[in-house]
């Protein structure tokens, strides 16, 4: 072994990157060789060197910013298309057909069957949208009537076509999505059934926002929100809406219900021990300030206290057990 | 020095087993699930910022790369298929934005030839490199702040590449072949890049006069 290859080799030894066989070659050179050995000092010497400018953890309070702006830059992205999807999609297959050439003619043949199958189904749309041209062409396919008159109509799917035997007749079964749209008091269940399925299920967050605060306003100026489920509707928003916003606005519409049940006080607890946003977590501290009795929610402040990665949610959780000294 | 070392002696159906769940959460969030996502950004967060945080020395930098590598994990996240560990996709991401910003900063920076120490007197850490006797506890014959200032100078004289290898391999712990796979290049580069990069911080540091 020359000096050349020994100095590479001290430095990859150095990092107990180096083979057993080549450690066993290196010893031995550096037993004749003073300069390698001199060499492997200075490079000993450099790690301790490099050692005096230390990885140091994030603080909690970068962590949490950071956490806190990226949350906001996700929620501002748009929604995803569906060509979007499909372009990823197209593009990893594209990747793996490299290696993967008899995919390539799969891929083809799925496409153009694809292809086939949607103009067909687009036909079918658009035959059943042009009623009185199906008819003038004597089309055996009957025009799907509309429940409310002047209604638009769309076929998401036909699920059977069944011909009857000896006939012109034909049975065709399809699905409708057909938009509607409702308007009346925020006392109707109708409407606070529609706002709770809002709250849980639109895409949207400006929806769910709307809806989540509407629902949290009727609970907070006094009108009924355990009959008809609002109540819970709020309990699960708070807990999984991944939107802050909506997430907070259901915690004002518990408010009025911390003291009196145990449920509520256990979703807002749960939304103070994980909830990623300091500013719910510093609101829910806030609610359950008057709640005295529940040991429950003494352990978690107490909890919060000392452990919150976010320094002002400690000291906030400090300050109501020591502005409350019964509940501590 | 940190270490995060990777691998160990694992067998790859282990290693498999292991990232399971894991891989469920990257299915779940390459279908859009957005919870699955900040699953998966909470237990790569402290990495990602450790990692900006050192190789920039700036909190505000760290706090940049750390935006822009998540948002660009959420947006490609779809075009992860497997082929590395999660943990090399996201580093590999890391690793090229903390590259472009070093590039950045090399084009603005001056170039500091000359340090000077508390007292205002140029001093020399040739000695301490040649003498056992400071090395033993560098700390000792200066001040830590002050010596970690110094080495910083002298990791900021390497180039980007360089930087990076030493970063990953001295700091973070990391396996050459893992850093060679992270910068898109072979262990043996990555091998070389470290060698130049040892030699040359031992130069810098070896330059400096009292």
């Amino acid at each position: 072994m020359n000096c050349e290859v020994a100095h590479e080799r001290i430095v990859t030894a150095a990092y107990g990157e180096l083979a057993d066989e080549q450690a066993h070659e290196l010893e031995r050179h550096l037993g004749g060789c003073a300069a390698c050995a001199g060499e492997r000092e200075q490079m000993r010497a450099l790690k301790v060197l490099a050692d005096a400018y230390p990885v140091l953890e994030p603080e909690a309070n970068l962590v949490a910013r950071s956490r806190l702006r990226l949350e906001e830059a996700l929620d501002a992205l748009p929604p995803k298309r569906w060509y979007e999807w499909l372009g990823q999609r197209i593009g990893n297959g594209v990747a793996s057909l490299w290696a993967a050439p008899m995919m390539a003619s799969l891929l083809l043949l799925v496409g153009a069957g694809a292809g086939i199958l949607g103009g067909y189904e687009y036909a079918l749309v658009r035959a059943a949208r042009t009623p009185q041209t199906n008819q003038a062409a004597g089309a055996p396919l009957s025009s799907p009537v509309p429940d409310t008159p002047g209604a638009p109509v769309e076929i998401s799917n036909v699920s059977s076509v069944v011909s009857q035997p000896n006939s012109h007749r034909v049975e065709v079964r399809y699905s409708q999505v057909v938009p509607r749209q409702i308007e009346g008091s925020l006392d109707d269940p109708a409407i606070r059934q529609l706002l709770m399925l809002a709250s849980a299920n639109s895409a949207s967050a400006g929806v769910r926002d709307n809806s989540v605060g509407l629902l949290a306003d009727e609970c907070r100026s006094g009108h009924s929100c355990r009959a008809g489920g609002i109540q819970n509707a709020l309990m699960v928003t708070l807990r999984y809406d991944r939107d802050a916003g909506v997430r907070a606005k259901a915690l004002e519409g518990l408010e009025p219900y911390v003291g009196q049940d145990v449920e509520v006080r256990n979703a807002i607890l749960d939304a103070l021990m994980n909830d990623s946003d300091p500013r719910i977590r510093t609101a829910a501290i806030g609610i359950l300030e008057p709640v005295q009795g529940d040991t429950s929610v003494r352990q978690v402040l107490h909890s919060v206290a000392n452990t919150d990665v976010n320094p002002h949610i400690r000291t906030v959780s400090r300050q109501v057990l020591s502005r409350e000294p019964e509940i501590q | 020095m940190a270490t995060t070392a990777m691998g160990g002696t694992k067998t790859a159906a282990e290693r498999m087993r292991d990232r399971a769940p894991e891989m469920e959460l990257i299915r779940q969030a390459q279908a859009g699930s957005r919870a699955a996502f900040d699953t998966l950004v909470r237990q790569y967060e402290q990495q990602v910022l450790r990692l900006a945080l050192h190789l920039t020395g700036s909190e505000h930098d760290a706090e940049d790369i750390y935006q822009e590598a998540f948002l660009k994990a959420y947006r490609y996240l779809g075009n992860f298929r497997f082929e590395c560990s999660f943990y090399t996709w996201i580093y590999r991401i890391v690793t090229n934005l903390c590259l472009d910003q070093m590039r950045r900063r090399k084009t603005r920076r001056e170039d500091r030839s000359v340090f000077l120490d508390h007292s205002g007197v140029e001093f020399d850490l040739l000695a301490a490199v040649s003498d056992d006797r400071s090395f033993s506890n560098p700390a000792k014959e200066l001040d830590r702040k002050l010596l970690g200032d110094r080495i910083q100078d002298a990791l900021g004289k390497l180039t980007p590449r360089e930087r990076m290898v030493f970063e990953l391999k001295h700091y973070q712990g990391l396996r050459l072949r893992t850093i060679g796979e992270m910068l898109n290049t072979t262990e043996e580069t990555a091998k070389n890049t470290l060698f130049r990069a040892t030699k040359k911080l031992r130069a810098n540091l070896a330059g400096l006069r009292r």
